[in-house]
């Protein structure tokens, strides 16, 4: 890094780049579906605004806390999940997406050093490093007022606390970069994260439990991981502020040990950044699979469905076989039976005992199928998303966009139908068999909820396309505007279905809800088909469109 | 012109204020390989997309095999094989699984489906791993597997936008041959291409749009002789025949001739020297 001058050129390099990015972002406002992204991102915003501040006021008031009253070595449960947040937040939200390639920049004139600060400092920009420093800041100003002389040290320590998140989550991002540069790896990577996720959802219902009880292995373990956790860099900032007083060496020997891990992180970074700097390819190479035999016929047969015609068919397999190739698919289906099992897992508000559903147990099936339901809307609401440019295929061959949308619709049909078992199912094996009653109003509920949430879907399909990659995990969202419809749209399929159970209630008869949610499926149905018969017009007046969104890089 | 494959009438498509194509009349005989040329921009693609009802005409006519396509949109698009702009392929199928799909969704039984695939992924050597995603095809093998996928159904018309670009001389040559053999079988290929070589090479008859605007239309032979009469006629009467002495035009000669220029090859950098 000795070479790093900001010379007049390297400044205008600097320059070059924050430029080229303000232009992207004000020509990506030139269109309206920017202009929507743009008004969902100041949501975000403020969202992550709200979250940082309140955060810092909490972090603050109980770092103060911490100080005031001498428990400074608590500091840790504080500086824990700030790092965990700092390390895991970026890469859940992001990595699974197909990255820039930072290789486009090496074709300019750049040296090591500036490419290196570049790289640093742009992958910065996250709101996982803005919150984090705040947070951090807010820790400080709150250690401060408890014990003002106590305030510089401290603030020196979270400052190097700060560098090794930096350079941690940079270095970790670096290297998922090289291992997300394939399709292969960037899918199994993504398999790990989300089963790590799901993993998580577990650990308040079983601390909550657990925790209470701890029994005599649960001490063992702790006592063992203590000496290991004042090893790792949230112990050790919380070591350095808290020795300082009293023990000046151990103090300095943990904020040494803190700023070695900044160097390894930094050695390891610069690692990677060099390969790349040195022409290492990450991108995407023709995988090798399986080669054919000798003599091995590579026919192969398409599905054949009783009752529908070739192309309904064959796009009814088309859909399928993309769904089944999908990580994230397969996952949002398991995620309702994971839902079920975090609450029946949870506590109910006193503490002890089970969640609301173990008390209500015929709740838990129209609970996990409006969960299935409302979490399938992303793929009904996006109908041609996972087809990208291929979409073009479908105007161009003799089919008409009718019989592909109901192609459509049937695999996403099937899907739901496929939930809803899961779903009764895992009803069945963590509660019990839901009532008849509640069983067939469900039911009927969803023949409701079905036909309304395909007639948006299709609609919202032809308006607000947005192209989507199965493989990739994150950042998979539909458009910003067909977000906002379809949180209108479900809430206000939520009202319907609350008003015809309370109506149901009212009377005492849970047949009245099935008999209500029928006659509103009929209605459902009929506008499923009338709609259905004017998207193909739609459709064709707006296919520029579509494939234009559609295809984009 | 007898047995008219392609016909358009007065054909424009306008981009807002922007005319990307104007006034077009086009004719392509039944069997020609007819290539379709133009600098860039100059509304290639915009009409091989109106041609094929991935686009609508802002006015004119189109007529597909004698059928208007605008009434008969599905009857025409059965008798015809595109590989658009960008392939169009699904990328998360094998090469295998998106051939059948695509021959069933051109109506061929199951059956037929799946023989014509695995014989076309023979053809273009792309047999040899089964359990790739088209994904995962390097540039031209799903150059290929777009061609392949364009004729599985025996189309009359083949429309194709830039199909060699990109492929490397071995892709190349694998895509020539098919091409040929469906020009053998009777089919119309309608074909745009940077590559001046290859279209002089295939085709038999060529159209040249500039700024959305048809400026020459004939064989290769017309429409050599029409730029040499042009330049003919430009020379002082003293000089007669000379802008026909010497050797033939290349096809890279005529299309610069008549789309004006050298495309700034005379003119000066002021900072290169």
């Amino acid at each position: 890094m000795a070479g790093l001058t900001f010379s007049r050129g390297t400044r205008g390099q600097f320059a070059a780049i924050a430029r080229v990015r303000w232009q992207l972002f004000g020509n990506s406002l030139r269109t309206l579906r920017g202009r929507f992204e743009m008004v969902s991102r100041i949501f975000i915003a403020l969202a992550f605004a709200g979250g940082g501040l309140g955060g810092a006021m909490a972090f603050g008031a109980t770092s103060y806390f911490f100080a005031s009253h001498g428990k400074i070595e608590w500091l840790a449960f504080l500086l824990w999940p700030i790092f965990l947040f700092w390390q895991l937040f970026p890469v859940m939200a992001t990595a699974f997406t197909e990255n820039v390639d930072s290789s486009n920049l090496l074709r300019f004139p750049l040296s090591y050093p500036s490419y290196f600060l570049i790289r640093l400092v742009y992958g910065a920009f996250d709101p996982a490093t803005a919150m984090g420093c705040f947070w951090l800041f807010a820790m400080a100003v709150g250690i401060g007022f408890a014990d003002p002389p106590l305030f510089l040290w401290a603030a020196v320590v979270l400052l190097a606390f700060a560098t090794v998140n930096i350079l941690l989550g940079r270095m970790i991002f670096a290297w998922v970069e090289r291992w997300l540069a394939r399709r292969r790896t960037r899918e199994i990577l993504g398999v790990l994260f989300f089963l790590i996720i799901i993993s998580f959802q577990f650990v308040g219902p079983l601390a909550s439990r657990y925790g209470g009880k701890r029994p005599p292995g649960m001490t063992r373990v702790t006592e063992q991981v203590l000496p290991v956790e004042r090893l790792l860099p949230p112990g050790l900032a919380a070591a350095a502020i808290a020795q300082s007083t009293e023990q000046a060496a151990v103090a300095l020997g943990a904020l040494g040990l803190l700023g070695g891990y900044a160097f390894a992180f930094f050695a390891l970074l610069h690692l990677r950044l060099r390969a790349q700097f040195r022409g290492e390819n990450l991108s995407e190479s023709t995988a090798q699979s399986k080669t054919l035999a000798r003599g091995q016929s590579a026919r192969y047969a398409g599905w054949a469905v009783p009752g529908l015609p070739g192309p309904c068919a064959a796009i009814l397999e088309k859909e399928s076989r993309y769904l089944a190739r999908s990580g994230p698919i397969l996952f949002t289906l398991v995620m309702p039976v994971v839902i079920l099992l975090i609450i029946r897992l949870t506590p109910g508000n006193s503490g002890k005992g089970d969640g609301f559903l173990v008390h209500a147990p015929d709740l838990a099936f129209p609970v996990g199928a409006a969960y299935a339901l409302l979490i399938l809307t992303n793929l009904i609401y996006n109908n041609f998303g996972p087809d990208a440019a291929g979409v073009q295929f479908f105007f161009a061959s003799p089919v008409r966009l009718r019989e592909v949308l109901i192609a459509k619709n049937l695999a996403h049909s099937a899907v739901v139908a496929f939930e809803v078992v899961l779903v009764y199912l895992g009803v069945c094996f963590l509660y019990r068999p839901p009532a008849a009653g509640a069983t067939l109003a469900t039911l009927a509920g969803i023949l409701f909820a079905l036909p309304v949430n395909l007639s948006i879907g299709n609609l919202l399909s032809i308006y607000s396309p947005k192209k989507i990659d199965f493989g990739t995990f994150g950042r998979q969202k539909a458009s910003g505007s067909t977000q906002l419809a379809a949180f209108g749209s479900q809430a206000a399929l939520f009202g319907i279905a609350a008003v015809v159970v309370l109506a149901s209630r009212m009377f005492g008869r849970i047949w009245l809800a099935t008999v209500l949610f029928l006659v509103l499926a009929a209605f459902a149905f009929l506008a499923y088909a009338l709609l259905l018969n004017r998207a193909e017009q739609m459709a064709l007046d707006r296919r520029e469109i579509m494939i234009s969104e559609l295809s984009r890089a | 012109m007898d047995n008219v494959a392609i016909s358009t009438e007065h054909l424009s498509r306008r981009f807002g204020q922007f005319v990307a194509v104007d006034d077009v009349n086009l004719r392509v005989a039944a069997g020609q390989f007819f290539g379709f040329l133009g600098p860039n921009g100059a509304g290639k693609s915009t009409t091989i997309k109106m041609l094929t009802g991935l686009l609508a005409a802002s006015a004119g006519r189109i007529q597909i095999l004698g059928m208007d396509l605008t009434g008969n949109a599905i009857e025409v698009k059965r008798q015809i094989g595109v590989v658009p702009e960008g392939m169009a392929l699904f990328g998360r199928l094998t090469g295998a699984e998106y051939l059948n799909f695509v021959g069933r969704m051109y109506g061929l039984d199951r059956d037929t489906a799946s023989k014509r695939a695995a014989e076309l992924l023979e053809f273009m050597q792309l047999v040899d791993q089964p359990k790739t995603l088209i994904t995962d095809y390097s540039h031209g093998m799903q150059k290929k597997l777009a061609l392949a996928a364009a004729v599985i159904h025996g189309p009359k018309i083949l429309f194709l936008d830039e199909p060699f670009e990109g492929v490397d001389a071995i892709a190349s040559g694998t895509l020539k041959a098919m091409l040929q053999r469906m020009i053998a079988r009777g089919a119309t290929i309608f074909l745009t291409s940077h590559v001046l070589e290859i279209v002089e090479r295939l085709c038999s008859h060529l159209a040249i749009i500039h700024r959305g605007r048809l400026v020459a239309q004939g064989s290769l032979d017309e429409l050599r002789a029409g730029v040499e009469a042009q330049a003919a006629a430009a020379l002082p009467p003293s000089e007669p025949g000379a802008a026909v002495a010497g050797e033939k035009l290349t096809l890279e000669e005529i299309f610069l001739r008549i789309v004006g220029g050298t495309g700034g090859a005379d003119r000066e950098l002021s900072w290169l020297g």
